[in-house]
């Protein structure tokens, strides 16, 4: 433990928070460059089109530009080395075809949006239309126009994964449960819409980018392909972007256009999306299909699963890892942590003409929770148990860690069964039943339910290179800078949008360099100042670029104590780096102290030892297949049978995410997380109508849970340190995302039992409530 | 093109405006007052609040051309704001804040609540903040804050 | 997105704004509070060429309290009513309903007149004075005329009002003591559009029973044999509800917004009945 309580493990106070409770934060669009016109996109009306010319009004030639105009821009073409891959070319603007409603076809430049966008209603498209193909199960192998006509079929990739005697597991089941299940389409909509400022630097040399992402060195990679420029003559800058949540960690058309035009017009050029165009064009996600079958003993004992998986993931792949891992995460997650032993999964990724699909808070977990759990429910009740003494029953025990479930995932440590219990324990469970038995005098039906899940993080070469990835996020970058004054810099290659890792990361050189972190700044997301990285996702930041971190100060405390030692004519053996200074046996010099030395005043170096107090280190994992945090997820519900209307009365998450360096951020990433998780589960969903119209434009048709629907999120902790990261730290960022589908849809099981209805499809909404009661009356 | 007259942040402002212009673009673009954000423009996310004649208002929602002879308070208004310093304080503490994106609008909507005697328990706060979506924080810390920043002012309202 | 570009115009009073209105005619929106109007203009659904702001004129923002009737300026903010700030002829009801419609900021500027023309059916204004039997008075180029609230409303997005008219005020007769109310409105969301709305008043000194939904695919329902039956003290309303939405065929309810406005009426009868 440090010192004075700021280092690895402690509350610290976020140094963020200053800037944005005073309205200064720096987000795209609050960037100022003269001479900035403003850009609007046309974009397809239609779902799916032949275009047969585009009109464009005299008076606006030279301020619409379209594929034509910029004839040496390249498709975006996402590769995959899996096998059966197909990828398709998305050229940013569209040339011969519309594939989704959203499409981009044309940019306008104006003075100011409004113009722009009148300039673009200007613009006159017309299309040849053609039919939409948006059942993704039904025409995946072959619909009246294929989304990409070269194909033959509808399928990016499908693939099957088999462990175990499935066939076997089936004929000695006692006890089979077959659902069909349902996650609706969504969007991950951070508050920050996206938004593009670009413009050619003559000093450096570079075209400039300032854009909302969560991943700007391979949006650099991306850019210096398509745009036939070396990327040292790109920049790349996240400033202060507004959440992300894995939408905004994917190259768009948007970033290669506005790059585009910047260096054509050689004036700053900005383009700010608007919910409308987000809600239509930034990546949707979630869109699963699954039909499970769970073969079990009479105990519950599950013995075998078997599934088949479809992901609707839109018309084009979004760089750099398409759709191609979503499905096959859903598969390796289905079996949960479970010690299940034969497995069969099915899994297809399909085109359709709807908005490419992308990462969003969880990926392919949520989905896979929902099924496993709601499974674990049905056998329980097929076999008149409590589904957590089923859960108990299958849950790796502790002393069979690590473990790799049958779906091939890893578990390295933890506790589950633990975690169930102490997740009862904070809803009161006892509490819960006896009010069920009671009644409520308004009629509604309360119920609890459950669900368990393990969340790899951090996870590396090996895994991407597993999935088939042409790019493979497997380690993250420092370079750790002390100043002559003895203040640090660390410059890191992920992006901070909300998670406090200017702050977290700071507390993790703290830790090993002996200094306040009130005197360490944390620069991120600027390809220009950073070493490379690939960006803030996939739960790998602490972990990965918090490991980068540690390494790079340790580099330096070594540097500094040799130096120390010098100065203070001793041993190095005989050195301490602690409290901001270096300390021998008969003295103490300090860091600033040895700083100047090592800067200005060379000639006080030791033999060997180089000037400057610079280290760059790069950090991966003891283990490339991930760390595994986890968790028990609980919530109380009360369900109107007349209305279908659902209340959230409670929700407690029972979790273990190894060491925290910061507590009080790790809980905020949870409840975060917990609320998103909550608004797939009740509330938020994108559909679209036979024609590929999508039909929630606003945040009047897209809802999204306020404080008003929620509860206050109760949390408690287990820790089980892991053997292979520094500290013994797991990623945890997006598991509050993952249970909440499922446990809601137990919850809302378990109040309905009497009825026997259940409703296996996100979100839950009133309708498909009532729609399950009527379902079970008419059994 | 029309004349307006008025006050932001105490300053008088006189301005020449498209009267298609919304009060948002008006301050964002014209004033640099960069700290009242879009989220939506359709008036349900609450990102771009705003005091109008001492009350929130959705400034994506009102044209700068109306708001002639009216006076406007932004978030880069409130420096000497007692209520507004313990809603920081208390945000900051509470840990209320992630990307920051919807901080500045929670902040003036915390503000009405707490002066308009609407922040007295869980229930109150919750519905109180209705109108403001937050997407990072799953709300729960910014309850807290707001609880506690309201007990410092007790029962009697503090100066608007 | 931006609104496209318009002109904008502020005049000083009722009747120079009704000139501007006569003038212009289908060219030109009054703009109140804003906060439908502008939504709509944001999202490029609606390209008025001239708005004629109204949201200041004193004639459209006073109220007046008689002996009979409080009469209510079509620009009275929806704050004003849900804060009391101003006379109340309904014993609590208006403030309630005041309360749940949208959220405070959007309350802060919308206005009941606003709310009352553009008649969104799952608007609360329009339901609530049509339960109330208000009148509202508007203002044309001859003069002023009144109707009734519970006629104003003909359709989604539309009323009786004409192009060249304004809403002036809403006249709500005053509840005896012994008047009582119901209202519920069911929504998924705080402040979203009700997925049902029901207002129910019973005045019997007054002779007035009245049992409105709103979010009713068009103007606000009267279920008129359950008001009867409601005035009578019946106690078995929820045939009668049935009776009257099976005889709404043209509303196209299905089985989902069936039980929805049941549940809504009966539970807004039920707070009338206790």
């Amino acid at each position: 433990m440090p010192d004075e309580g700021f280092g690895v493990g402690a509350s610290l106070l976020r140094r963020e928070d200053d800037r944005h409770l005073h309205g200064r934060g720096q987000f795209v669009a609050d960037i100022k460059l003269p001479g900035t016109m403003d850009v609007a996109f046309v974009r397809s009306p239609h779902a799916h089109a032949r275009i047969r010319s585009i009109s464009i009004p005299p008076e606006a030639r030279g301020r619409v530009f379209t594929a034509a105009d910029l004839p040496s821009v390249k498709p975006i073409r996402v590769v995959s080395h899996s096998t059966g891959a197909k990828s398709p070319p998305w050229p940013p603007l569209a040339t011969d075809k519309v594939r989704y409603v959203g499409e981009a076809i044309a940019a306008c430049i104006a003075p100011s949006r409004g113009e722009a966008e009148d300039l673009a209603n200007a613009v006159v498209a017309d299309f040849e239309i053609l039919d939409a193909m948006i059942d993704a199960p039904r025409g995946m192998r072959s619909s009246r126009h294929p989304v990409h006509e070269q194909w033959g079929d509808n399928l990016y990739i499908e693939h099957a994964l088999e462990n175990g005697d499935i066939d076997a597991a089936a004929r000695a089941a006692e006890v089979t449960v077959t659902r069909e299940f349902r996650m609706q389409r969504q969007s991950g909509a951070p508050l920050e819409c996206r938004g593009v400022l670009a413009y050619r630097d003559h000093r450096l040399d570079e075209v400039v980018l300032y854009a909302s992402t969560q991943t700007p060195h391979t949006v650099r990679v991306a850019l210096a392909e398509i745009l036939d420029l070396e990327e040292r003559r790109i920049r790349v800058v996240a400033p202060d972007v507004g959440g992300g949540f894995g939408p905004k960690a994917r190259l768009y058309p948007e970033e290669i256009i506005l790059a585009a035009l910047a260096l054509e017009l050689d004036h700053p050029v900005r383009w700010i999306e608007d919910r409308n165009e987000h809600l239509l064009t930034t990546a949707h996600t979630r869109d699963h299909h699954y039909k499970v079958t769970a073969y079990a003993d009479r105990q519950g004992r599950i013995l075998g699963i078997d599934a088949e998986i479809v992901v609707d993931a839109g018309a084009y792949g979004l760089w750099p890892q398409g759709p191609y891992h979503e499905a096959g995460m859903v598969a390796r997650a289905l079996p949960g942590p479970y010690t299940i032993p034969n497995y069969r999964a099915k899994h297809c990724t399909v085109a359709t003409n709807k908005t490419p699909l992308g990462p969003y808070r969880g990926v392919g977990r949520p989905g896979a929770c929902f099924v496993i759990e709601r499974l674990v429910e049905e056998v329980a009740r097929a076999v008149g148990r409590e589904p957590n003494e089923v859960r108990a029953l299958n849950l790796v025990p502790p002393d069979q860690m690590p473990f790799t479930t049958i779906g091939g995932m890893r578990l390295d440590s933890g506790d589950y069964a633990s975690s169930v219990r102490l997740c009862a324990k904070l809803l009161d469970m006892p509490a819960v039943r006896a009010r069920q038995q009671q009644g409520e005098p308004d009629g509604r039906r309360i119920g609890i339910g459950f669900a368990t899940f393990a969340e790899q993080t951090a996870h590396g070469a090996a895994e991407f290179a597993a999935r088939g990835a042409a790019i493979i996020p497997g380690f993250e970058s420092c370079t750790a800078r002390i100043l002559t004054d003895g203040s640090v810099v660390l410059m890191v290659g992920i992006q901070s949008h909300g998670q406090g890792l200017e702050t977290a990361l700071s507390q993790v050189a703290a830790e090993e360099l002996g200094i306040d972190p009130a005197r360490i700044s944390v620069r991120h997301g600027d390809t220009e100042s950073t070493a490379f990285g690939f960006g803030t996702f996939a739960s790998r930041s602490m972990v990965m670029s918090g490991g980068a971190v540690a390494r790079a100060s340790r580099m330096l405390r070594d540097k500094l104590c040799r130096i120390g030692a010098h100065l203070l004519q001793c041993d190095v053996a005989e050195t301490r780096c602690a409290g901001g200074m270096v300390s021998g046996p008969q003295g103490s010099v300090t860091i600033a102290e040895i700083s100047k030395v090592a800067h200005l005043r060379m000639d006080g170096l030791p033999q060997g030892v180089d000037p400057l107090l610079d280290a760059t280190a790069t950090y991966e994992p003891g283990i490339s297949t991930g760390v595994y945090s986890y968790a028990t997820h609980g919530a109380v519900v009360a369900v109107d049978p007349e209305t279908g209307f659902v209340e959230l009365l409670d929700y407690a998450v029972a979790e273990d995410c190894g060491t925290m360096v910061n507590p009080m951020l790790v809980e905020g990433q949870i409840r975060g997380g917990v609320v998103q998780g909550i608004g797939t589960a009740l509330y938020e969903e994108i559909p679209y109508d036979e024609t590929g119209q999508p039909l929630a434009g606003t945040l009047a048709d897209y809802l999204m849970p306020g404080a008003a629907e929620l509860p206050a999120i109760k949390i408690g902790h287990l820790h089980t340190p892991t053997p292979h990261t520094e500290y013994g730290m797991k990623g945890m960022g997006e598991g509050g995302a993952v249970a909440p589908p499922a446990a809601i849809a137990n919850a809302v099981r378990d109040a309905l039992s009497a009825i026997g209805a259940e409703v296996n499809e996100t979100p839950i909404t009133p309708r498909r409530v009532l729609a399950a009661i009527q379902k079970a009356h008419r059994r | 093109m029309t004349a307006i007259r008025l006050q932001i942040n105490g300053a008088a402002v006189a301005d020449d405006v498209p009267p298609r212009l919304s009060l948002a673009d008006f301050l964002r673009e014209r004033r640099n007052l960069t700290g009242t954000h879009l989220g939506c423009e359709h008036g349900v996310c609450g990102a771009c609040t705003v005091l109008v004649d001492g009350a929130p208002a959705r400034s994506c929602l009102m044209l700068a051309a109306a708001c002639d002879d009216r006076e406007i308070r932004t978030i880069e208004g409130f420096a000497d704001d007692a209520v507004m310093q313990a809603l920081r304080r208390n945000f900051h503490q509470h840990h209320a804040l992630q990307c920051g994106y919807c901080t500045p609008a929670m902040l003036i909507t915390a503000r009405d609540l707490i002066l308009r005697r609407r922040a007295g328990s869980e229930r109150e706060i919750r519905d109180g903040l209705a109108g403001n979506i937050c997407r990072c924080t799953g709300y729960t810390n910014i309850v807290t804050a707001i609880a506690e920043a309201a007990k410092e002012f007790g029962k009697e309202p503090a100066n608007a | 997105m931006k609104a496209p570009a318009v002109e904008y115009v502020r005049p000083r009073s009722l009747a120079d704004a009704v000139a501007l209105l006569a003038q212009h005619r289908n060219e030109a929106r009054m703009i109140a509070g804003g906060q439908s109007l502008l939504a709509m203009m944001n999202l490029r659904v609606a390209s008025p060429g001239l708005l004629i702001d109204i949201s200041r004129l004193p004639e459209l923002c006073s109220v007046f309290d008689d002996a009979d009737a409080v009469t209510i300026g079509a620009c009275v903010t929806h704050a004003a009513i849900e804060d009391g700030q101003i006379a109340d002829p309904s014993r609590g009801l208006m403030p309630r309903v005041a309360a749940t419609l949208a959220y405070r900021a959007i309350r802060n500027r919308g206005t009941i007149g606003g709310s009352l023309a553009l008649s969104d059916p799952a608007a609360e204004w329009p339901a609530v004075l049509t339960a109330l039997d208000a009148v509202v008075v508007v203002r044309g180029p001859s003069g002023r005329r009144s109707l009734r609230c519970a006629e104003f409303t003909t359709g989604i997005f539309e009323t009786k009002l004409a192009a060249d008219e304004i809403i002036e005020s809403v006249r709500i007769p005053k509840l005896s003591a012994g008047g009582r109310w119901g209202y519920r409105k069911l929504s998924r969301k705080s402040g979203e559009f009700a997925s049902a709305l029901a207002v129910v008043v019973v005045d019997r000194a007054r002779g007035h029973s009245r049992v409105v939904l709103g979010a009713a695919n068009g103007a606000p329902l009267v279920l008129d044999h359950t008001s009867q039956l409601l005035a009578n003290g019946a106690q078995d309303l929820r045939s009668a509800v049935a009776a009257d939405l099976a005889r709404a065929a043209e509303r196209h309810f299905d089985e989902f917004q069936h039980n929805l406005h049941t549940v809504a009426a009966m539970q807004a009868m039920q707070q009338v009945l206790q």
